[in-house]
């Protein structure tokens, strides 16, 4: 995958998920952050930084990303959500308007 | 709405957190998530909780921090130690209990001195009496409170005065008493009040003008004969009361936008709307009451909503209906002394109505060419008319009487497992009747209605033949038949309709065998087979197998023959099949008058040796054939 397609994901403690562009934008919030005209460095170096998701629910929400992506294109199974994550992957995804 | 707004993760975060009692035990001793939790989660996330039963006292808890509105309508289990927990709420906003009957006077002296409470439903909590309210007066922040059919009496509602901030106040179903309701005049930002079944009488009601504000009002069931002018009124309410005068006095005339006067009873009938702005009127309901002209109507250009059912309205009057004209869209005539011809004369007035109930009426099939021609209607009711689904042709033809022996005697074959016609000879054959005997199957017209998604043709005299047409009806989304002479042949004609999801064919002589082979239309959700006599538990499960996301409705199969016989009229209990078989107790139901239901007549043994009796009484001649297979 070439580096332009891809966009990196940086958690509160500095763990990195590179993931393709297509799937970051399942977020609204990313998406607009990416396309928006303005000039962010969001926009010019493909890197987000999130000072408030930790790595496990980021990692959580980049699988939520791939697995949304195979559901739009009919590939109908569930997605599994650990009880213990869900209030703070709550958050995240509200952040993300996921 | 909200459920909207959330994105898909959020509800699947929530529904993975409300999966079961040990997925919240996972999750509850997150405080610091939990204090974190932005307020429509919160709200979010309890109404789940809630919705699935795992929410108990001390989890409610939990949300203290962030919860700004709770709904717990109807939860029996809602007492004084949830009201102790609710009451810490620091941002609380919005608290509805309705129907809590645990909820008493002294469980709300929790809520004592709550700073952001604006909203507070205890409507039905029986146990609320006058000593609760003193708890409430300190919440002056409450702006809406309802207190419908509690335990107040009048002492306890003058206590209210002192809410000044009160926008919204529910009195209904309470001895609101006239000197009561002066000493509620001080709150000037009322704007919604509901009187209902209160005690209020004209000097009560001459304090209404006192309130600048108020916008909506209900008197209905009270003793108010007078009501005075209130300029600022837009929704009236004012059924089952007896009227001498509405809004009479000085002063802008109120811009009326509802009135309900059903069931009203007009002392002085042409004055009834003198003083009534009328041009503003959007909805007007004077259902069953007391008006014999209708004159009035002819003011009311701006109706959307118009109900006329069981008032003396009849073909006389329908120029006065059709004068409403362009922006009707809901339109009740049923039980009227409306005709065929009445509705010839709406026709082509109506160029906006979406719903039309003509139920009960004396229209037959020529309204139904009518009714084609009003291109927006959605919802058609036209149960209990004598409609049969084609002209009428003078004497009924040979050809058709054989043609109704054919279905009845392919009837018997099928439930014994025979086929000797099949469903496409059949319907050939219906062709053919029409054909030679030049039947106009009345149907047929709605055909050109494109948005028609309801028709309800219950207690018709419409038969598989003449039902015909509607296999061509692709957006109807819920039919409803109820008829004794219908058979598998219809089911099967109506597999057709791709978008229908609510399907009821009640009393119809349903086979299992027919049941068995019916293909339901992929969108189909609901079946309603009550009264479906020949019908057995163990078809209607294979076909609940065979087809698991349709709700099946019926009486019950595991009783025995005699018990189903008295099966027929709508259950008391439409109790899902899959959700239970439990057997139901069967009321005595008041009998159709259209026909003689044969069920009352036989035993199903009876009924099964007349199968064999067919065969012998096979001769083409005489309408006794008919009579005896219960056709007429």
């Amino acid at each position: 995958m070439k580096k332009e397609d891809t966009v990196k994901l940086i958690s509160a403690e500095g763990f990195e998920f590179v993931i393709s562009k297509e799937a970051a934008m399942v977020s609204q919030t990313i998406r607009n952050m990416l396309t928006s005209p303005g000039g962010f460095a969001e926009t010019e170096h493909g890197e987000v930084t999130f000072p408030e998701i930790s790595t496990t629910i980021l990692e959580k929400i980049c699988q939520y990303f791939y697995w949304s992506l195979q559901y739009s294109r009919g590939k109908e199974t569930d997605f599994h959500i650990e009880p213990e994550l869900t209030l703070e992957l709550m958050m995240a995804a509200n952040y993300l308007h996921t | 709405m909200e459920r909207e707004r959330e994105s898909e993760l959020v509800r699947l975060c929530i529904e993975a957190a409300c999966q079961s009692g040990e997925s919240v035990q996972k999750w509850r001793r997150q405080r610091r998530s939990l204090e974190r939790l932005p307020a429509h989660l919160a709200d979010s996330l309890l109404r789940h909780l809630i919705r699935r039963r795992l929410i108990f006292p001390s989890l409610l808890e939990v949300f203290k921090h962030n919860a700004e509105a709770i709904e717990l309508r109807g939860e029996n289990s809602v007492d004084a130690e949830w009201m102790a927990y609710l009451g810490a709420f620091r941002y609380l906003r919005s608290l509805n209990v309705a129907d809590c009957r645990r909820v008493t006077s002294s469980a709300l002296w929790a809520l004592t001195g709550m700073t952001c409470l604006k909203e507070l439903d205890l409507s039905r909590c029986l146990k609320v009496t006058d000593a609760g309210m003193k708890h409430l007066l300190s919440i002056s922040t409450l702006e809406k409170l309802w207190l419908s059919e509690t335990g107040l009496t009048a002492d306890g509602i003058a206590l209210l005065s002192s809410l000044q901030n009160l926008s919204v106040l529910d009195l209904s179903g309470l001895p609101v008493t006239d000197l009561v309701l002066r000493s509620l005049q001080v709150l000037t930002k009322l704007e919604y009040l509901d009187l209902w079944g209160s005690q209020v009488s004209n000097r009560g009601a001459a304090v209404l003008k006192m309130f600048p504000r108020l916008s909506f009002l209900n008197l209905a069931w009270t003793g108010v004969t007078k009501l005075p002018n209130i300029s600022s009124l837009e929704c009236l309410n004012l059924s089952n009361c007896t009227i001498d005068s509405i809004l009479e006095g000085n002063g802008n005339k109120a811009p009326l936008a509802k009135i309900s006067l059903a069931s009203t009873t007009f002392i002085n009938e042409r004055e009834a709307f003198l003083y009534i702005e009328t041009s503003l009127l959007s909805f007007l309901d004077v259902s069953n009451s007391s008006l014999s002209r209708f004159c009035f109507l002819t003011q009311m250009k701006a109706l959307e909503h118009l109900d006329l059912s069981s008032s003396m309205i009849g073909d006389d009057s329908v120029e006065m209906v059709a004068c409403v004209g362009a922006n009707l869209r809901n339109l009740n005539l049923s039980n009227t002394r409306f005709s065929s011809a009445g509705v010839g004369i709406l026709a082509g007035h109506l160029p906006n109505l979406e719903i039309l109930s003509l139920s009960g009426t004396q229209i037959d099939d020529y309204a139904i060419s009518y009714m084609s021609m009003m291109p927006s209607l959605k919802f058609i009711d036209i149960s209990n008319t004598d409609i049969k689904g084609m002209y009428p042709s003078g004497q009924m033809n040979v050809l058709f009487s054989a043609y109704c022996f054919m279905i009845v005697y392919n009837l018997f074959l099928h439930a014994y497992g025979y086929v000797i016609f099949p469903s496409s000879v059949l319907a050939g054959f219906i062709q053919q009747v029409g054909a030679e005997t030049d039947l106009v199957l009345s149907l047929t017209a709605l055909q050109n209605l494109n948005h028609l998604e309801r028709l309800n043709l219950e207690q018709t005299q419409v038969s598989d033949a003449t039902l015909f047409p509607l296999s061509t009806f692709k957006e109807l989304i819920h039919l409803s038949l109820r008829n004794a002479s219908l058979t598998d042949v219809s089911l099967h004609q109506l597999s057709s309709l791709s978008k229908l999801t609510n399907l009821s064919i009640r009393d119809a002589v349903l086979t299992n065998s027919g049941l068995g082979s019916f293909k339901p239309p992929r969108s189909l959700k609901l079946l309603d087979l009550h009264g479906g006599w020949l019908l057995t538990e163990d078809a209607i499960l294979q076909f609940c197998k065979m087809h698991p996301r349709i709700e099946v409705w019926h009486e019950l199969s595991v009783i025995c023959p005699s018990d189903q016989i008295g099966s027929n009229g709508p259950s008391p209990s439409r109790t899902s099949l899959r959700a239970s078989l439990v057997k139901q107790k069967q009321d005595p139901m008041p009998m159709s008058h259209s026909f003689l239901d044969q069920r009352l007549k036989y035993s199903r043994e009876e009924l099964l040796e007349l199968q064999y009796s067919s065969l012998s009484l096979a001769r083409p001649d005489d309408s006794s054939t008919q009579d005896a297979m219960g056709l007429r």
